[in-house]
C-alpha cells in the first residue's frame, strides 16, 4: 500500500474514532444547546476529514516513497522519555543535565572535555536566567 | 495620526527599544541556524513572553519574524542551505554568487531588498489594517465564520505535500480547538479526564512540541550531513549599478510579497518562491539565473520580508493568521488576554501603532546588523548539532512548563513532537495544524451563533452577501488547483 493510503486509512481511524467518542459527551437539554450541542461540530469537522481523507486514496494521488527512519531518531525519541522519566528521581535541572551529556554523545560528539563543559555552560545559563532571573520554580528531584 | 505619533514616542522607552533590538538580534542568529526557523523560534520564546506585557512581548515577536527572514537569507548564500524555509528561493543565485567569490555581493544586495521589502509591506500594514478593520467592523458572525472558513481553506496552497494533506492537517487543529468545556453548554470534550484539558489544549506546548521537538528529531534524521561555508568577504551596500539592475525586481517582489502575506495563510515561503519567478520572467537576464544572477537574490528577499508586513494586516484587523508565524503571534496575543480584531483599532490603538512601529525599527535594525556583522552571523552556522539541538530541547522543556509549572504541558509537547514527526514524514505539514488550532474556536463560536440567527437554517447565509463571497473566494481557491491540473494534462 502506498505511503498515501497508510496515511489516508490512518487519518479515517482517527477520525472513526474521535467521532465514536462523541456519543459519550454528555448530554443536554436542547433548550441549553440551541439545537446545536456540543457533539455536533466535532462530528462536523470529523465528517469533512474523512471525505478529505477519502480523496488521498484516488489513484494518482502524488506520494513519495518513505526513506527508512534511521535508528538514531529511535534513540533520540526514548532520549526524551528518558529524560521524562528521569525527572522525578534527578529533578529537572538534574536530568537536563544527563540530557544534555547524553544526546550530545549520542549524536556522535566523543570529546567528553568539551561535552562537560557547554553542557556545564547551558545548566549555568539556564539556571541564571530562568530559576534566577524570572524565578520559575522547577520540579525538585527525588532526594532534594 | 495622534495614535500613530503616540506608538512611535513608545520607540523611546529603552525597555521597548531594548526588546526591539533583541529581537531583531535573535530573529538574524536563528535565522541563520539551519533548522531553526523564525516560527520555531516564536514558538520557543512565546512562553517567556508572558510576562512582558502586551506591547514589548508582541514588538519582540514581531522583530524575530522580520529579522529571521533576512537572518535564512546568510545560510542560504554562504551555505546552500536556507536557515529559514522563507529563504529557500534565494539559494538558487545566491549560492552560486558565493561560489563565484561574491557572497558579499550578495549578501549587501539581500540586505537592502529586504529592508526595502519589509519597510514597504510596513507602511502598507499602517494604511491598510485600519482600512480593513473599518471594513470589518459591519461584519456579523456569519461573515466572520465565513472569513474563518476562507482562512482555513487557503492552507491547501500554503506550500507542503498536497492541498489535501493540508487541509486534513488544518481541520484535525479545529478538531484540537474543540477539545475542553463547550462554550454554550459546559459539556466536556475529549478531555480524558485530565483537569488541566478542561479549559482547552493550551497553544504553548503544542506550537513548541510541532515546532521544536519536531525539528530536533528531524535534525537526527540529518546526522552526518557537513556543512560547507562558502568564503566571506567584506558585506558592503550594493553599487550604483547594482541597485538599478534590481529596482525592477525589488519593486515587483515588494508589491507581490505584501499582496500573498495578506492572503491568510499564505506566508514568506510562498512570496519569495512565486517573487522568484516572477523575477525571472520579467528579467532581461533570464540567461543569469541559477548561475547567480543578482536580481534573483534580491527578488525573493524582497517579497519574504514584504510578506511580513502583509500577514500581519489579516492578523490585527481581522484575527485570521496570514502565516504560521502570524498565527503564533496571534496566540501570543490571545494569551496576552488580546483578541485582535476591528474593535482592536478603536480600543488599543497605541498598541497596533506600537507594534508598526517596532516592525519599522527591526527592518532598519537588520540591515545595520546585516551589513556590519554578517560575517559573525555566518559563523554561528557553524554550531555543530550536538551542542545545538540539546540546548533546543533543555530551552523548549522549560517553554512548555514555564507558563503554568505543569509537567502535563511538556508531556504534551514531547507528543505533538512525536506527532509532527510523523505528520511530516506522511507529507503533512505541521504548519495548517497551527492555523486550524488558532482559529478553531472561531469557526466554532461564529457557526452556533450564525444558526442561532439563522433558526439553525443554513440558507440564512444565501441572504449575506459578504459570507456569499467569501464562500465563493474560498470555493475558487480550492477547486483552483485541481482546475488547473486538469487544463495542464490536456493533450
Amino acid at each position: 500500500m502506498s505511503a498515501n493510503r497508510v496515511a489516508a486509512a490512518a487519518v479515517i481511524a482517527v477520525a472513526a474514532a474521535l467521532f465514536a467518542l462523541t456519543f459519550g459527551f454528555e448530554k443536554m437539554p436542547e433548550g441549553l444547546s440551541g439545537g446545536f450541542g456540543a457533539e455536533a461540530f466535532p462530528r462536523l469537522v470529523l465528517g469533512v476529514i474523512a471525505g478529505l481523507a477519502v480523496l488521498l486514496f484516488v489513484p494518482g494521488a502524488q506520494s513519495e516513497p518513505q526513506a527508512r527512519i534511521p535508528a538514531v531518531v529511535y534513540y533520540t525519541a526514548g532520549s526524551l522519555l528518558a529524560f521524562m522519566a528521569l525527572v522525578p528521581v534527578a529533578g529537572m535541572l538534574g536530568a537536563m543535565f544527563v540530557f544534555l551529556l547524553g544526546l550530545g554523545a549520542l549524536w556522535g560528539e566523543r570529546r567528553a572535555w568539551l561535552l562537560l563543559v557547554a553542557s556545564a555552560a547551558v545548566m549555568a545559563a539556564i539556571w541564571g536566567v530562568f530559576v534566577r532571573g524570572f524565578a520559575i520554580q522547577l520540579p525538585p528531584g527525588f532526594w532534594s | 495620526m495622534e495614535a500613530f505619533l503616540g506608538g512611535m514616542a513608545l520607540l523611546l522607552d529603552p525597555k521597548i527599544l531594548l526588546v526591539v533590538f533583541a529581537g531583531t538580534l535573535l530573529g538574524i542568529v536563528v535565522g541563520a541556524l539551519p533548522g531553526i526557523s523564525g516560527s520555531t523560534t516564536t514558538a520557543l520564546l512565546l512562553p517567556f513572553t508572558i510576562t512582558m506585557g502586551p506591547v514589548p512581548a508582541i514588538a519582540f515577536l514581531g522583530a524575530i519574524y522580520c529579522a529571521a527572514n533576512f537572518g535564512g537569507s546568510i545560510t542560504a548564500i554562504l551555505v546552500n542551505s536556507p536557515g529559514d524555509p522563507s529563504a529557500s528561493a534565494t539559494a538558487f543565485d545566491g549560492y552560486p554568487m558565493a561560489l563565484k567569490g561574491e557572497a558579499g555581493r550578495a549578501l549587501g544586495m539581500s540586505a537592502v531588498a529586504s529592508a526595502i521589502g519589509g519597510i514597504f509591506s510596513v507602511v502598507v500594514l499602517i494604511f491598510a489594517a485600519p482600512l480593513l478593520a473599518r471594513m470589518a467592523y459591519s461584519f456579523g458572525p456569519p461573515e466572520y465564520f465565513a472569513l474563518a472558513v476562507f482562512g482555513l481553506s487557503m492552507v491547501a496552497l500554503s506550500g507542503g505535500d498536497s492541498a489535501v494533506k493540508n487541509l486534513i492537517a488544518g481541520a484535525f487543529g479545529v478538531m484540537l480547538a474543540t477539545v475542553g468545556q463547550d462554550i454554550t453548554t459546559g459539556v466536556e470534550r475529549y478531555t480524558f479526564g485530565v483537569y488541566s484539558f478542561t479549559d482547552g489544549i493550551e497553544f504553548i506546548p503544542v506550537l513548541i512540541g510541532l515546532f521544536a521537538l519536531t525539528e530536533l528529531l528531524e535534525q537526527a534524521a540529518q546526522l552526518g550531513k557537513r556543512t560547507a561555508l562558502a568564503k566571506l568577504g567584506a558585506v558592503r551596500l550594493p553599487s550604483w549599478a547594482d541597485v538599478r539592475k534590481c529596482a525592477k525586481a525589488i519593486s515587483l517582489s515588494s508589491v507581490l510579497g505584501t499582496f500573498i502575506g495578506v492572503l491568510p495563510a499564505l506566508g514568506a515561503t510562498t512570496a519569495a518562491m512565486i517573487a522568484y519567478v516572477e523575477t525571472k520572467r520579467w528579467s532581461n537576464n533570464k540567461q543569469e539565473f541559477g548561475k547567480g544572477a543578482i536580481e534573483g537574490v534580491a527578488g525573493p528577499e524582497a517579497a519574504n520580508n514584504a510578506a511580513v508586513g502583509g500577514a500581519m494586516v489579516p492578523t490585527l484587523a481581522l484575527g485570521i493568521p496570514g502565516s504560521t508565524t502570524t498565527a503564533i503571534i496571534l496566540a501570543g496575543l490571545l494569551v496576552q488576554g488580546v483578541r485582535p480584531g476591528p474593535h482592536l483599532f478603536t480600543e488599543q490603538p497605541m498598541l497596533l501603532y506600537a507594534v508598526f512601529s517596532s516592525m519599522l525599527l527591526a527592518n532598519l535594525l537588520y540591515l545595520a546588523l546585516g551589513l556590519g556583522f554578517a560575517k559573525l552571523f555566518a559563523r554561528i552556522t557553524l554550531i555543530p548539532p550536538q551542542f545545538l539541538w540539546p540546548a533546543v530541547f533543555v530551552l523548549s522543556v522549560i517553554g512548555a512548563y514555564a507558563p503554568n509549572q505543569a509537567m502535563a504541558e511538556v508531556w504534551v509537547a514531547i507528543a505533538f513532537g512525536f506527532i509532527g514527526f510523523f505528520m511530516r514524514r506522511f507529507g503533512f505539514s505541521p504548519a495548517p495544524l497551527v492555523i486550524g488550532l488558532v482559529l478553531g474556536k472561531l469557526v466554532e463560536e461564529t457557526l452556533k451563533q450564525s444558526l442561532i440567527i439563522f433558526d439553525l437554517s443554513w440558507g440564512g447565509f444565501l441572504g449575506r452577501p459578504i459570507a456569499l463571497t467569501l464562500f465563493g473566494l474560498t470555493a475558487l481557491f480550492l477547486l483552483a488547483p485541481w482546475a488547473l491540473q486538469r487544463l495542464r494534462a490536456r493533450p
